[in-house]
């Protein structure tokens, strides 16, 4: 990309095009939000205004990298980190450990709190052992046990609901559309149902294709290859469709922060 | 044609490209098109699900995500909730991310507000508990026991809204509006294995590896994207962010598509002569 090391000209023009913006910005940003019009507006704007101009520096990478661009990134990811920091003290540790235990009403609720919940804080200490080289192998006591319990409640489940359930729905609508389906297939009106069988075949096809293109272990000799051809024609075509959509989620974005400028900034009418 | 590729005129096309987007973004807010579209299958068959369901039965609606999929997701929380009061439904809604609590609580806060519905007794926010995959697990045994309290520090014994509803298997209808990887969790954990009909909502990048589980029916219908919220919002005749959005989100694909069409054509004539002259 471009070289750190800018002509002096083209330093000046762009620190001077970016003290424009700023001041163009609080301008607009103090008669849109009638900032002088008492506290109750700064209250309500204040926020808006902030959000606004990190909006508008975030996209200043756009053009090039910045200090600006810089300091918000930094300040999103501390004030990410902040904000989690205190809801899992707020959701997690103050109602189960602080106030269960600490600021138990009575001694009985104490003592009954800590017979239910001794265990679980201590399995969760262990795993703060991680930290320390000499005893890290304490971790290893909870570890052991959430993969266990992980381990034991999904291989079931996940086998039922990955494997044989994908698997049905695979074969399934093959055999609806040709055998009991295909009756109808001749009736009135035949394409529907012919429209299905083509489906039905289109996954099967895709599905043994894309499956033989990443089996490795035999030479795909000349059908072989033609098969794997097809696998990744079918692969290539889903990789199409995740890209479309990957491209509509974030133009989605791109919408959400165009409106919040329009409206709630520059509080356009919609 | 064959010349080597020139960085800066790279950096002032990718610039162009920068402000033709942004161009079909802010025009189609301020020109009205005419740019109609019908609700998907997917997104109609989410709503006949709710649609179908008798006044009174309980929605879990798990709003699995934060502002960062805020655009998309939230105008899709909004139209299922409008939707559950409207038909005079109990939304029991939680969030498995604890980043997106205050705005799961707000996205309540304005649909109740609106349809004139009370907390604890029209519909329930339990809120974020740690554990994602336990915590459904416990809550297939014992709901209450999973959360012993709302979001807002009431207890879910004897709450209104939570009459009838012992464990996951009392509840209707899931759904899952999710940023994330908790679509597969309530499959797996609470519909597969408690036989409770599931829908989702998702990101459009997620949309795509949902349809798996739409094909093999452990999924009774999707909201896919900014799309699929605009498509809800239109079944339940309240247009809102996310259908306004389709008329842009339309101008926006035609450039893309223009680019894409264009930049290949650039690439295809521009390695022609490169190969001649090998």
């Amino acid at each position: 990309m471009e070289s750190p090391e800018q002509p002096p000209l083209r330093r000046t023009i762009e620190s001077g095009v970016m003290i424009a913006l700023l001041a163009a910005f609080l301008v607009v940003s103090v008669l849109r939000h009638n900032l002088f019009g008492g506290p109750a507006h700064v209250k309500d704007s204040i926020g808006v205004i902030v959000a606004a101009a990190l909006t508008l520096v975030m996209y200043s990478f756009l053009y090039r990298d910045n200090p600006m661009f810089k300091s918000a990134e930094n300040l999103y990811v501390g004030v990410a980190l902040g904000y989690q920091a205190v809801i899992t003290w707020r959701e997690s540790l103050r109602p189960e450990i602080f106030d269960a235990i600490v600021a138990a009403p009575t001694p009985e609720a104490m003592r009954e709190a800590l017979i239910h919940r001794s265990v679980p804080i201590l399995l969760g200490f262990l795993l703060l052992t991680r930290l320390s080289r000499k005893y890290s192998w304490l971790s290893r006591y909870t570890y052991a046990l959430m993969i266990g319990w992980g381990a034991g409640l999904g291989i079931v489940l996940t086998i039922d609901t990955y494997i044989l359930q994908q698997l049905e729905a695979a074969a399934k609508p093959l055999q609806d559309g040709m055998l009991s389906g295909g009756a109808a297939a001749f009736s009135w009106p035949w394409w529907c149902d012919a429209g299905a069988v083509a489906g039905a075949v289109a996954v099967l096809v895709g599905t043994v294709c894309v499956l033989f293109y990443f089996f490795f272990s035999v030479r795909h000799g000349k059908a072989g290859s033609a098969v794997s051809k097809v696998g990744i024609w079918f692969l290539m075509i889903s990789f199409g469709a995740s890209y479309g959509y990957t491209v509509m989620g974030r133009l989605s974005l791109l919408i959400g922060r165009v409106r919040f400028l329009m409206f709630e900034w520059l509080k356009t009418s919609p | 044609m064959g010349e080597k590729i020139d960085t800066r005129q790279l950096l002032v096309v990718r610039r162009i490209i920068y402000l033709l987007v942004a161009l079909a973004v802010i025009v189609p807010y301020l020109v009205k098109l005419p740019l109609p579209f019908a609700p998907l299958e997917d997104s109609r068959k989410v709503f006949d699900r709710v649609e179908a369901l008798p006044a009174g039965s309980h929605v879990l609606i798990s709003m699995d995500f934060d502002p960062s999929a805020e655009a998309e997701l939230r105008p899709m929380a909004n139209a299922l909730l409008a939707h559950c009061f409207q038909k005079g439904l109990i939304p029991v809604v939680m969030t498995n991310w604890n980043t997106g609590l205050t705005l799961v609580d707000g996205i309540c806060k304005e649909a109740a507000g609106k349809a004139g519905k009370i907390s604890g007794k029209d519909w329930v926010f339990l809120g974020f508990r740690p554990g994602f995959t336990d915590l459904i697990v416990n809550m297939g045994e014992n709901l209450k026991g999973a959360f012993t309290q709302d979001y807002y520090g009431k207890s879910t014994q004897g709450m209104g809204a939570l009459a009838g509803v012992a464990s996951l298997k009392n509840i209707d209808l899931i759904v899952n509006v999710a940023a994330g990887s908790t679509v597969e969790a309530w499959i797996a954990y609470a519909a597969d294995r408690h036989k409770i009909p599931f829908a989702a909502g998702t990101t459009a990048v997620m949309a795509p590896d949902m349809y798996p589980w739409l094909n093999s029916g452990q999924m009774a219908g999707l909201l896919g994207g900014l799309r699929g919220a605009a498509d809800y919002e239109l079944l339940v005749r309240q247009p809102g962010d996310a259908a306004k959005g389709m008329q842009v989100q339309s101008v926006s694909h035609v450039l893309l598509i223009v680019l894409i069409v264009a930049a290949n054509i650039r690439f295809f004539v521009g390695r022609r002569p490169a190969k001649r002259g090998a």
